[in-house]
């Protein structure tokens, strides 16, 4: 499996910031009258760590439901590895190499760890279901190849000790980390996070940020993120988006961001004069 | 204290992946096949082959077949007794037409077609979940049921509209079905047919496709976002699920009545299966057995008890108090466990391996 060997010799270069991955040209989505989106441009460029900043409701979910096909813009195109996108499903973004994770966890909670992340690795797996009925010689193989993988991921993660347990029987942190795991067992181009550090401890964000950062260098995984705490946002993020709502207010490095007077404006409240 | 995986060490995934990993339930598989095998068809009696083992057999691959699209890919339906019927009517128009064809190929093939009538009433599933999908498949359920006891190419223009299933042999004069099959031969038959599929089912529940299934069972908007078409998924489920009942239909047609009739397969078929995966436990291979079990012997088991215990109370009361009792147990069971037989047998295992300490 060619894949396979792709992911286990990391290059060493893959931090450079390549070409654009995927662009957001003068996007705009409506509900009804409201207007989640307004003519909202981004570039996210391959191998970078993109933050997407904004208050509650600016639509920073909105723009990942968009990124990845669940929801369909009304005006804009997006263009994503030199292709602009028609109308698509989300199944479709997964076959391009977009993955997510959620806001609130969207984990099979039925599913043990180990299934839920291998059910992140089903786009690699092909062999037909009357094979995998025999469970015999080429689907056993399968199985037993994407297991390989998908315990490199759990060792990773270092979620060795929970991997048979039901997810739904998991603490909060752990599932977010499964949910996490079963995003990278499709070996994504894009990894789009929704707040993947709300409601975490310090302890647990200082995890999960090591896990942002060694995806991002081993792996050489473009990351586009949604997080509210700024102290985490400025140190990992290569680039800011602020959104807010529905209008871009700034888009630059961690520091300019940090100093543009319309950021502070819509977060800390500044009168206008 | 007996029941420990202590020392069983695992070296290999493949080891790991096994439907038995841990030796005792290996050894206690081994056995049940062996008193399925052996010492059912010398020592069962013609009764308990018949009326006991036999519709057992056949509920349990119902009750796979149902677990599979409601327990696994979380489709409701209440269909089950509409594809019991394709199939049993499939296998009977297959083998009136084909008289050569061999009565496992018939059966299979009869599977097939109850298969195909499954994804036609699968297609809804795309838009309308739950309970609305119920209604849909109850649609599947009224209509087929009507067709086959009205037109009568069904029943190959039978007068009466009950026909009888020929027989047929599996090779040579060792003939499974119609009146010169022995109890045992059918018996021995429906088991190893059931033995495979069970063991096909579970093969697919733990592969791929049976991920697949729980994932959109679990919450469809992830999975699809992971990559899995929702369309495609579902109706795979409703074409494995048609298959299993359409070949249960036919086995109970031709190995369990010996006749084949539309209303053998009416909406309480359809509720009777429901009951048994309920109680079973959703989404468990094994709690279709459970389920089936629970259902069928307990029936027999209530009525007899008064006789063996000997009470002076007439028939008709025992029926009585069978019903009650019965409706009694299924709710009791529902409100100790609503998981079913199957979750309470993986209590007892953990318990049993912590055993004699608490934790």
């Amino acid at each position: 499996m060619a894949a396979l060997d792709q992911a286990e010799t990391p290059d060493a270069d893959t931090r450079e910031i390549g070409d654009v991955l995927l662009r957001v040209d003068r996007i705009s989505l409506y509900f009804g009258g409201v207007r989640a989106l307004n003519n909202i441009s981004f570039e996210v460029r391959e191998h970078e760590i993109l933050a997407i900043i904004g208050p509650n409701g600016a639509g920073k979910s909105s723009m990942l439901n968009v990124i990845n096909g669940f929801y369909h813009p009304q005006e804009g195109t997006i263009t994503y590895r030199g292709k602009t996108r028609s109308r698509m499903r989300p199944y479709q973004a997964a076959a391009q190499g977009i993955a997510r994770t959620f806001q609130n966890i969207a984990l099979f909670k039925g599913m043990s760890t180990l299934d839920n992340i291998m059910t992140g690795r089903l786009l690699k797996m092909h062999q037909p279901f009357w094979m995998q009925a025999l469970y015999w010689g080429p689907a056993q193989r399968e199985e037993i190849e994407h297991r390989k993988f998908c315990e490199e991921i759990i060792d990773f993660l270092e979620i060795q000790h929970i991997r048979k347990t039901p997810v739904g029987r998991l603490p909060y942190g752990l599932q977010k980390r499964v949910e996490l795991g079963r995003a990278l067992a499709a070996q994504p181009t894009l990894l789009l996070l929704d707040e993947p550090m709300a409601g975490m401890n310090v302890e647990e964000k200082e995890d999960m940020c090591r896990f942002i950062l060694d995806i991002n260098e081993e792996f050489g995984t473009t990351i586009a993120l949604i997080e509210h705490d700024m102290g985490v946002v400025m140190d990992i993020s290569d680039r800011v988006v602020v959104l807010d709502y529905g209008r871009k207010l700034a888009d630059g490095p961690p520091d300019s961001v940090r100093s543009d007077p319309a950021v502070v404006s819509a977060y800390l409240g500044v009168g206008h004069d | 204290m007996f029941y420990r995986e202590a020392g069983q060490f695992k070296v290999s995934y493949a080891a790991d992946q096994a439907i038995f990993p841990i030796r005792q339930d290996q050894i206690g598989m081994a056995m049940i096949l062996a008193v399925a095998y052996v010492v059912m068809p010398v020592a069962g009696s013609e009764y308990w082959l018949e009326t006991i083992m036999i519709p057992f057999l056949v509920f349990s691959l119902a009750a796979i077949g149902l677990n599979i699209l409601t327990g696994y890919a979380g489709q409701l339906s209440l269909g089950t007794g509409a594809f019991m019927a394709c199939g049993a009517f499939a296998a009977y128009k297959l083998t009136t037409a084909f008289p050569d064809l061999n009565i496992i190929v018939a059966l299979l093939l009869s599977g097939v077609a109850a298969a195909a009538v499954g994804i036609v009433f699968g297609l809804p599933s795309l838009r309308i979940k739950g309970f609305y999908l119920a209604v849909a498949t109850l649609a599947a359920q009224f209509f087929l049921i009507w067709l086959f006891a009205k037109v009568p190419w069904f029943t190959n223009y039978s007068a009466s509209g009950v026909i009888s299933a020929p027989p047929r042999a599996v090779v040579g004069e060792l003939y499974v079905t119609g009146v010169h099959a022995t109890p045992q031969a059918r018996y021995l038959f429906c088991l190893t047919l059931v033995a495979v599929l069970a063991l096909l089912a579970k093969n697919m529940v733990r592969s791929s496709i049976g991920r697949q299934w729980m994932a959109i069972r679990d919450m469809d908007i992830a999975a699809e976002i992971i990559g899995i078409r929702p369309l495609r998924t579902k109706l795979s489920a409703f074409a494995i699920s048609s298959f299993y009942c359409g070949v249960a239909g036919a086995l109970w047609a031709f190995f369990y009545t010996g006749t084949v009739e539309p209303g053998a397969f009416d909406i309480n078929r359809s509720f009777q299966i429901l009951y048994m995966i309920i109680i079973g436990g959703l989404g468990s291979i094994l709690g279709a057995f459970l389920g089936a079990g629970f259902i069928v012997l307990l029936p027999i088991v209530l009525s007899r008890l008064p006789l063996m215990l000997g009470l002076p109370i007439s028939t008709a009361t025992i029926s009585h108090i069978e019903v009650m009792v019965f409706g009694t147990l299924i709710v009791f069971f529902l409100i100790v466990e609503p998981h079913g037989l199957a979750r309470l047998w993986r209590i007892f295992k953990e318990k049993l391996r912590l055993w004699p300490f608490p934790y």
